[in-house]
């Protein structure tokens, strides 16, 4: 369980420039293990910010994230990120990768294991045979997916994703979401899913969390009640009346959000 | 002509413009060089210049291979080859740590960058009289020299290497729970390769100018002594030979270290001086 206490966080000001508002103004929030949630808003809005707090990357000014009890200090094992422009390290192979996290001496595995957990993790995500390939032999899409297997190999409680479909073209991204929940399946992990497309948040969440910019901060919170596996009849699912209508209610409630912290868009 | 032989014709036309496409540039430069070397040759046997001051290119190989078959060259490639391999590895040993330091800590790189900046404009060659007065005509001399015109080059790509890593490839290795050594040892060290490897490349280069220099004013032997002494005995042939050996050890060492290069970071190919 993640437990967000009244997390407000602001970054510096550049010199000779006004104090920026706070890019995080007492957020309060509850995950429950084995949830999809997505936080979803406009850009600026602190939801990635958040998700660093979350994973204890950035430290928050004022209030406290406690994970199953324990405060977040700094990253821990229990929580593995996905990031947006997928950050693999260009000088390793898919395979070398994907067993990052697990050369690392918090967790330091054996050689054999390594290779065989991150042989699993490419083959969970659809890239059997493409170990040996170098992240510039890759494609964005294929690039997300050792980004995915590397965050998987520490067998994680908490996946963090930090838009991490934002950088695909639109295809492959509905493409990603389908193959995302498939991956998932039954398992009881809890996903923390940083997005600013309101179809993704709805097609894959189970709770959706709403952001207002200026300063950032949650406006509130949508339960997503439609038919799970979703993956297994997508096309029907994103053109059901339920779909259609938890879009209109989310974007009227963010197109006024927009309007009032910024008229002029 | 039938459509057989059309096809033939065609071919063979193809393939003539395929070799010439595929070695067109090897052939202008082969040609060029060729005809460089045959209008040398030609103005010193047709008495254009006198052969007291430009050799031929007949005689220059002559020369070359006599060298080598009464072995009289090799005291003078030994003696330069070890100054320019002891020059160049404490350079390594000295600038590698200090750029590293430098891209990490902005304390250290405001404190040392104008040193390094001022001694890396300044012509290192200047300094060669205080050196032979303070280190004598042996061979501490003209590895100091040596190191002190390659080392700078050294250090200024290792800092650009360390410094302009993707700080998003930091953050990510933090997220992972990489400890400081770790994000040194498989994120910056890797990262600042290409540019580590690039500034090596560069330093070969310098540290053959300045084995030569040194060699001219604080040496008995090496080609640089060698080539020195053949010119003030009128010996042009002798002392082509010399630049030709110097030159091909340039060359040689410069593709190495490119093919280095290509090998270890075949991801991106980095370099600037």
């Amino acid at each position: 369980m993640i437990e967000i206490s009244a997390v407000t966080h602001r970054f510096e000001a550049a010199r000779g420039k006004p104090t920026p508002a706070n890019v995080l103004e007492n957020v309060s929030l509850t995950i429950e293990d084995g949830e999809f949630i997505s936080f979803l808003g406009p850009s600026g809005c602190g939801k990635t910010t958040l998700l660093r707090i979350i994973d204890g990357l950035v430290l928050p000014k004022s209030g406290a994230v406690v994970v199953d009890g324990a405060r977040v200090t700094g990253p821990a094992p229990s929580r593995s990120m996905v990031f947006q422009e997928f950050n693999l390290l260009p000088w390793r192979s898919a395979e070398r990768n994907a067993e990052f996290g697990l050369e690392l001496n918090i967790q330091k595995t054996s050689k054999s294991k390594r290779v065989s957990v991150a042989g699993d993790n490419l083959d969970k995500v659809g890239l059997k045979g493409f170990g040996n390939y170098f992240p510039h032999e890759l494609s964005g899409g294929m690039k997300q997916r050792v980004g995915i297997a590397r965050a998987l190999s520490t067998a994680p409680q908490y996946l963090l994703m930090d838009e991490p479909f934002g950088a695909l073209d639109p295809m492959i991204r509905e493409l990603m979401q389908i193959e995302l929940l498939k991956l998932l399946g039954n398992e009881q992990r809890t996903i923390v899913f940083v997005t600013h497309s309101i179809d993704e948040a709805i097609f894959l969440s189970d709770r959706i969390v709403m952001f207002g910019t200026r300063p950032g901060r949650i406006i509130d919170v949508v339960d997503v009640d439609l038919p799970k596996p979703r993956w297994v009849d997508d096309e029907k699912i994103k053109a059901s009346p339920e779909f259609v209508a938890y879009r209109q209610r989310i974007w009227r409630q963010l197109k006024h959000e927009l309007q009032r912290a910024d008229p002029r868009g | 002509m039938s459509i057989d032989q059309a096809i033939r014709v065609s071919w063979t036309a193809s393939l003539k413009e395929t070799v010439w496409g595929r070695h067109q540039t090897a052939v202008t430069r082969l040609t060029a060089v060729v005809l460089f070397l045959a209008f040398w040759e030609w103005a010193v046997r047709a008495g254009k210049v006198n052969p007291l001051f430009l050799s031929s290119p007949s005689l220059v190989f002559e020369k070359l291979v006599e060298v080598f078959a009464d072995g009289s060259i090799w005291p003078h490639i030994w003696a330069s080859g070890q100054v320019a391999a002891l020059g160049f590895a404490i350079s390594i040993v000295i600038g590698v740590p200090i750029g590293i330091a430098m891209g990490r800590s902005r304390f250290i790189r405001d404190t040392v960058e104008p040193f390094v900046m001022a001694s890396y404009a300044s012509p290192t060659v200047a300094f060669l009289p205080l050196i032979i007065l303070w280190l004598g005509l042996g061979i501490m001399s003209r590895v100091t020299l040596v190191v002190m015109g390659a080392v700078f080059v050294i250090i200024i790509n290792t800092e650009v290497g360390v410094s302009s890593i993707d700080r998003r490839l930091i953050e990510t290795a933090r997220a992972f729970c990489a400890n400081e050594r770790e994000v040194l040892l498989k994120v910056i060290a890797p990262a600042a390769l290409p540019f580590i490897l690039a500034g090596f490349r560069l330093a070969i280069g310098r540290v053959l100018i300045m084995v030569v220099v040194a060699e001219f004013y604080a040496s008995t032997a090496g080609l640089g002594y060698l080539i020195f002494q053949a010119g003030a005995n009128y010996d042009t042939a002798l002392l082509f030979t010399g630049v030709i050996i110097l030159a091909a050890a340039g060359v040689a060492l410069n593709s190495a270290m490119r093919a280095l290069e290509n090998w270890i970071a075949p991801w991106r190919s980095a370099g600037n001086e």
